[in-house]
């Protein structure tokens, strides 16, 4: 099995902000890996780090590259779109396709056109005179149409309407992913992504939460929706968080043993949106009356 | 491996002028067009005083007669002249295009996608400076090259109307090949001359906050003032040299870039009357393969090198913030 991205105490500061705070993570290749985190958890800074954009220190390689060192040749085999809207405002879209397909050994046109057919998008357009949307849209098919063995989208469907959202995920399992590719999405839509995750990893203050395949999540973490005769009950068994949905209380255990958790209720699977305000919910709590 | 560094490279420069068709495009062909439209309202203007051109055509007629030394001079050194408005403004486009080349993809974070695609920093420097330095001059010799045809295509009208003989009145003595070359090399020597102004506005363009040209102005201003305070604390003298005299001097020597011979200031003993007027003045190989000979040459490609070093090394962590 080869190894997509191994690090090892990756560290990297801002000054005395710790953005990425001693990172161990391995991810082999054939995952979709959802980086998910609250706003500056240094997801970002992260992916960064692996794409050769900043510097970090301790233990980083990138199929088998170090990124700081060797990014164009690791630019070969990785594509990303860092962030939305970052295409050059000046380029014509004919112009922005020539040149990824000029520079990119991996580029195939035909391909780009495939993923462009049905948008709006006109080959003699000013990406400056494209929406939003319709800029996503093209960087998309332009990533999708490069045959990468890592594939790195930092909220990719921003500003995307549900409809081309859902036709992008489905595009991205059925025709790009397969078992020599990796890839790694990060969003703050977890529920459109959940469905297409092999692994998740939860990342907040710069180190890692959570890191398991979706598997063992399913068999690590259960939630119970307690009878409301044995509330105290489940407390008793020490969840690890406690909700209340139309005066049900629901609790989330973190390996509990099945057959005792059945007993206090109606047992279901988390969803990752859950298990995300479980494990990193205190943050938000404290500062809902804020937002 | 080198055929795709070229083809990398090739792709690159192009991306410059889609970027910036204003400054490689439509600003040549503006000069064209009012180069040749100043020469349409002279004649015109000359119709109107000179009734039945009688006046134009024996000129011409007068002009076919004198020797060929003469109307070489003559015909050459007018070309000359045409190609000068373009060459200089060349240069002023290209002081704005090299100190906003790496500061523009920061500013619009476009940068983040031309990190994605497998192409080295230095690459992507080197590809900026020789589009400024080969890519551009080329374009604008183009223009020039158009702009004298059109020119020598009226001349010859009028000559036929003169009755005189177009080829060898106007065509042969402005010794278009010998013309064209000699610019040619004159471009490559004043590139590489303005190399190190060049790599400072470069340097400047890939750190700078905010308006690099005026970083890039300012810095040297004001280590020029300090060095001056400096020197009267001191010595109560203003200093001998002073970096804003020489970024100064090397940008008004390098202007005309077939290098009329007398070097702005060379030895600060130049005089008028010292140059000689013949088409040696800018007619000459030698003037411009002379600035190869020239230490400062050589010191500015050194400092011109560390520049370059250090836009590559501040385009690395570009996206680093």
């Amino acid at each position: 099995m080869t190894t997509a991205i191994h690090a090892r105490n990756l560290t990297r500061h801002y000054g005395s902000t710790k953005a990425v705070d001693g990172i161990d993570l391995d991810i082999p290749a054939g995952r979709i890996v959802g980086l998910i985190g609250p706003n500056g958890a240094g997801k970002t800074t992260a992916l960064k780090a692996v794409l050769g954009l900043t510097r970090y220190r301790g233990r980083l390689k990138v199929l088998g590259r170090r990124p700081d060192r060797d990014r164009r040749k690791l630019m070969e085999d990785v594509c990303f779109i860092a962030d939305v809207a970052v295409l050059p405002r000046w380029a014509r879209v004919h112009q922005i396709i020539a040149l990824t397909e000029r520079l990119h050994p991996r580029f195939s046109k035909e391909r780009c056109l495939h993923y462009l057919q049905g948008t709006k998008i006109q080959q003699k357009s000013k990406i400056k005179a494209l929406s939003k949307g319709m800029i996503v849209q093209l960087h998309l098919a332009l990533v999708m149409a490069i045959d990468a063995k890592l594939l790195i989208l930092d909220e990719p469907t921003l500003g995307l309407d549900i409809l081309f959202r859902k036709r992008f995920y489905s595009n991205l399992l059925n025709e790009y992913f397969n078992e020599g590719r990796t890839i790694i999405i990060t969003t703050h839509q977890v529920e459109e992504v959940e469905h297409i995750l092999t692994d998740l990893v939860f990342i907040k203050n710069g180190r890692l939460v959570l890191n398991e395949t979706m598997d063992a999540i399913q068999g690590r973490y259960c939630e119970v929706m307690a009878r409301p005769g044995q509330i105290e009950q489940a407390r008793a068994l020490g969840p690890i968080h406690e909700r209340v949905l139309f005066g049900r209380h629901i609790f989330l255990f973190d390996r509990a043993e099945r057959a005792s958790l059945a007993e206090l209720g109606e047992t279901q699977r988390p969803s990752v949106a859950d298990l995300f305000v479980a494990l990193m919910g205190e943050e938000y709590e404290s500062t809902e009356g804020v937002a | 491996m080198n055929r795709r560094i070229f083809s990398t490279l090739w792709s690159l420069m192009q991306r410059e002028l889609w970027e910036s068709p204003g400054s490689f495009k439509w600003t040549p062909a503006g000069i064209i067009a009012l180069t040749i439209f100043f020469v349409a309202v002279g004649l015109i203007f000359s119709l109107r005083v000179d009734n039945e051109l009688v006046f134009t055509l024996d000129a011409i007629r007068q002009f076919s007669t004198v020797d060929m030394e003469q109307k070489r001079l003559f015909m050459s050194g007018a070309l000359f002249a045409v190609s000068a408005m373009f060459f200089q403004i060349m240069l002023l486009v290209l002081l704005f295009y090299l100190s906003s080349c790496l500061y523009d993809e920061r500013k619009d974070r476009s940068i983040l996608f031309w990190k994605s695609l497998p192409v080295s920093d230095s690459m992507t420097v080197m590809s900026k400076l020789l589009t400024a330095c080969l890519l551009a001059p080329l374009l604008y010799l183009a223009a020039v090259i158009i702009t004298q045809l059109v020119l020598l295509a009226t001349a010859s009208v009028y000559g036929f109307m003169a009755g005189v003989n177009p080829l060898t009145t106007f065509w042969l003595p402005a010794q278009l090949p010998n013309l064209w070359t000699i610019m040619a090399l004159g471009l490559v020597v004043q590139a590489l001359w303005l190399l190190p102004v060049y790599a400072w506005l470069m340097f400047c363009s890939s750190w700078a906050p905010r308006v690099p040209i005026l970083v890039a102005v300012i810095v040297p201003a004001i280590v020029a003032m300090l060095q001056h305070v400096w020197s009267l604390l001191l010595s109560f003298s203003t200093p001998d040299t002073n970096i804003g005299w020489i970024i100064l001097k090397r940008l008004g020597s390098g202007m005309l870039p077939n290098n009329i011979s007398w070097q702005v200031g060379g030895n600060g003993e130049t005089e008028m009357a010292d140059v000689e007027f013949s088409q040696d003045v800018f007619m000459s190989y030698s003037n411009s393969l002379e600035y190869l000979a020239r230490p400062d040459m050589w010191l500015g490609l050194a400092v011109a090198a560390v520049l370059l070093a250090g836009a590559i090394w501040f385009r690395r962590r570009a996206a680093d913030s």
